[in-house]
């Protein structure tokens, strides 16, 4: 019976190319750039693109995709950034071992963490306006600290190699940041699918009231899960500063919008349009990709901007359409 | 045996012996109704029963197989949604579609706009004082003409369509599962609403599907089942419970299959338990095996006590001991960890998310038990399987979002949620509202199964005659205080009810 196989299968492959909008446009970015330059398609050019946008964008985004799963959102994973980043090399030029720094560093993103879970789980601030002061509080600190906003250097002689390792080392040939963003999106994979801990952070996110009345400490989940969001965007403070040698106040910042983009993106990867890890990283791949490409088609700063945008909202709009056309049949 | 009320003159519809079939199925085969003049007829029946075929038909949009229809003495051979409107019957559906984007006004007049006389110019004036004649009289509100429709509530909705209707007198108007998308607050102020009608000598055809409106608003009700009229009875002469047993073709013993358990040993110990202003001096003992009751009114303190054992309120004063070891501060992390679980009543907020699926609603309260590190879900699927076999869950197999499902088997998943977990004490608060006969006999059903296996359930609820059914003693809450206890297979649905009002405590005052 052919009119009945063609009245399935039409609503199946338009819905499962709908489901997969995003991979749809990498794809095409892919193509399109591969045509408008050329030197896109080089091998060092592709793993520049792994390495210098790909890689911190990923684990920021990562980090984020846990705030946005449990409901939230978390506009200070650059003040964690940034505390991590002055943390470290604070610790580096008092003459602390590096592995001690590092460590300190990631305490230090922590810290805003801390100050999170106290205003969202503990006051009970709505997350965007919690993070959102937060935010504003850790620039006026960091320019606090640093005079109004300078910069700290490290000596250009006297810093140890082991410092340079997370931003400029490999292992088997491997970029160390390549790798660490490896292992921090198979972490968050594991803690968000297929972990007791992500079940309830996106029970929450979905309804938080059910969580508590199932009898889970609804308020020590929503604790940690701010936490682990400035502890995974901590890391990116220390690769960051052992890349580029300096910290600078409110550097951060970059990351946060891109986060933001790609794990929306991303959620367009999921039937039911739950933020998930697989779907953020395709994210910032295809955020990464275009930056690189519009850079290299040699296109006006400005138009790259609008480029960007027309793809988060291309990929949006088909992502959302198809899911409303899901709800009907 | 039950006394029918036969077709008689003053009924303004009969429909008798009505037959349609589409394509193959019999959507109904022999299906009789007769309303009498001035009175509130209720229709109902299961889903599939043929209500709303049997609808359909009186309102013109489907044609009878077989069968005659009269409507005030006049047999048609055919009907039109025009005709019937003619004949000045209205319909009133919850999902009947007004335009978002107009106003209350245009809603109210659209297709038959009054004009001033001689002008093709619109009548506002008039529009405006006839709907609000009809606003005052029978609403006591005045819903401004330009709100838009889209602005309103489901109650103003309801109200706007009303009002539509009774602008053109109607004779007979027929309300479809009116109070589905209202709150208690909104649906009493319909039932009075409805009462007003009939004393103004409109009459009324009520479908339902929850008994406790038909008893409490209608004069006669008629049961369909698989699209017959299994009975017609006066309501003064019948229970909620007959009628729900002749909807699903039972025996009413069998509506509450109540399996006989020996008490065992004391579960929950509530010691001279107190919240300030909601309940003081509260003490009773919850045994293994046993279904207890508690009924009162809102704001009796029984829903709050029941709070307080999950760790939602916290007590004042007294004591709360789980298997004779006591309860300090309690959260429901620590309620759930003592195996008491809680059935919310507000299941579509707090009992289930609708956005999770069947599976991880259900192995919500009990992810431990699926936790070695990373989830088994293997393992989670199994035990959903087997929950959603035991408790009769329809669904779309155990990925499908909770969403989909129908409020009684929502219900049966925010239940399968501590089976999961292997709970000892069940806080049932109003289990079955909203939920359709059918379903709540399986909730019955399971609350048996569950005493048998030597849990501890407490069913809060305010539907006495389920309470009567499914325990074994019944707590009513006044004011408060625990103010008597029965034994729920001594005592009859009348002397809960007046123990629950007050009204021994109101007739001694007075005397």
């Amino acid at each position: 019976m052919p009119a009945r196989q063609l009245s399935v299968s039409i609503p199946t492959v338009t819905r499962s190319i709908g489901r997969h909008a995003l991979i749809a446009a990498l794809a095409a970015v892919f193509v399109l750039f591969a045509w408008l330059a050329p030197a896109f398609l080089s091998g060092a050019n592709l793993l520049s693109v792994l390495v210098n946008n790909f890689a911190l964008l990923a684990i920021v985004a990562t980090a984020m995709t846990f705030a946005v799963s449990a409901g939230g959102i978390d506009l200070s994973v650059g003040t964690a950034i940034d505390f991590a980043s002055f943390a470290f090399v604070s610790l580096v030029l008092a003459g602390q071992p590096i592995p001690l720094a590092a460590l300190g560093g990631l305490a230090g993103g922590v810290v805003v963490g801390l100050f999170n879970a106290v205003l969202i789980a503990g006051i009970g601030i709505s997350p965007f306006l919690a993070t959102l002061g937060t935010l504003f509080v850790g620039r006026s600190v960091q320019q606090l600290l640093t005079n109004g906003g300078n910069p700290v250097y490290l000596p250009p002689t006297g810093v140890p190699d082991a410092f340079r390792f997370l931003g400029h080392g490999t292992i088997v040939g491997i970029p160390v940041p390549l790798l660490v963003a490896a292992l921090v999106i198979a972490g968050a994979w594991l803690g968000l699918s297929r972990s007791r801990f992500g079940r309830v952070v996106l029970a929450t996110g979905i309804q938080a009231s059910v969580v508590r009345y199932s009898g889970i400490a609804l308020r020590r989940y929503t604790a940690a899960t701010y936490i682990l969001v400035s502890g995974i965007a901590a890391v990116v403070g220390l690769i960051l500063t052992s890349t580029v040698t300096v910290y600078i106040p409110s550097s951060g910042n970059a990351f946060l919008l891109n986060a933001i983009g790609a794990t929306f993106i991303g959620t367009t990867l999921s039937p039911h349009g739950r933020p998930n890890i697989p779907g953020t990283v395709l994210g910032v791949l295809l955020l990464s990709i275009v930056a690189n490409g519009l850079l290299l088609s040699g296109l006006n700063f400005y138009w790259q901007q609008v480029g960007t945008g027309l793809l988060i909202f291309s990929v949006l709009a088909i992502g959302f359409a198809n899911r409303k056309a899901a709800a009907r049949t | 045996m039950v006394e029918t009320v036969r077709g008689e003159v003053g009924d303004i519809i009969r429909l008798d012996a009505i037959v349609k079939r589409f394509g193959g199925a019999q959507a109904l085969s022999g299906a009789s109704m007769a309303v009498k003049r001035g009175t509130v007829h209720g229709l109902v029946g299961q889903n599939g029963a043929g209500k709303s075929t049997l609808i359909k038909l009186l309102a013109g949009l489907h044609e009878a197989d077989e069968g005659r229809i009269e409507i005030d003495g006049k047999a048609y051979d055919r009907l039109t949604p025009h005709l019937v409107e003619e004949l000045g019957i209205h319909f009133i559906h919850q999902d009947r579609l007004l335009v978002p984007t107009f106003t209350v006004g245009e809603a109210l007049f659209l297709g038959r706009e009054p004009r001033i006389a001689g002008t093709p110019f619109l009548d506002r004036a008039l529009m405006r004082r006839r709907s609000g004649e009809i606003l005052d009289r029978y609403f006591g509100l005045r819903l401004p003409h330009s709100a838009l429709i889209a602005d309103l509530s489901a109650a103003e909705k309801q109200i706007v369509q009303i009002t539509r209707a009774l602008l053109d007198n109607p004779k007979v108007l027929v309300f479809d599962e009116p109070t589905a998308a209202l709150v208690r607050r909104e649906a009493d102020l319909l039932f009075q609403l409805i009462r007003r009608l009939r004393d103004d000598g409109v009459t009324i055809i009520y479908i339902s599907h929850y008994l406790g409106e038909i008893a409490a608003l209608c004069d006669t009700v008629t049961v369909l089942r698989n699209g017959r009229d299994v009975a017609t009875l006066p309501v003064k002469q019948t229970s909620a419970a007959e009628i729900g047993a002749l909807m699903v073709n039972r025996e009413i013993g069998d509506l509450y299959p109540k399996p006989h358990v020996v008490a065992g040993e004391a579960l929950l110990a509530v010691n001279a338990l107190s919240l300030a202003n909601r309940y003081a001096n509260v003490s009773f003992t919850l045994h293994k095996g046993e279904v207890l009751g508690l009924t009162g009114l809102l704001g009796s303190g029984a829903k709050e006590i029941l709070r307080t054992f999950f760790g939602l309120e916290t007590a004042t004063a007294g004591s709360v001991a789980v298997k004779g070891e006591p309860i300090f501060t309690a959260t429901p992390a620590k309620a759930t960890a003592k195996s008491l679980a809680l059935v919310p009543e507000d299941r579509r907020r707090d009992g289930v998310a609708l956005e999770l699926s069947v599976t991880e609603n259900t192995t919500l309260a009990s992810l431990d038990r699926f936790s070695r590190g990373v989830l088994d879900r293997a393992a989670e699927r199994r035990a959903t399987e087997d929950l959603v076999k035991r408790l009769q869950i329809k669904t779309d197999g155990i990925e499908a979002l909770v969403k989909t499902l129908s409020g009684g088997n929502q219900q049966k998943v925010a239940i399968a949620k501590w089976l999961s977990r292997q709970s000892e004490i069940y806080l049932l608060d109003e289990p079955t509202v909203g939920v359709d006969i059918a379903a709540k006999v399986e909730i019955y059903t399971l609350i048996g199964e569950l005493a048998q296996r030597g849990a501890g359930i407490i069913v809060l609820s305010s539907d006495i005659e389920e309470l009567l059914g499914v325990t074994d003693r019944i707590l009513v809450f006044f004011r408060g205080q625990v103010t008597r206890e029965f034994i729920s297979s001594q005592t009859s649905t009348d002397q809960i009810l007046s123990e629950v009002t007050g009204a021994y405590e109101t007739l001694s005052n007075v005397g």
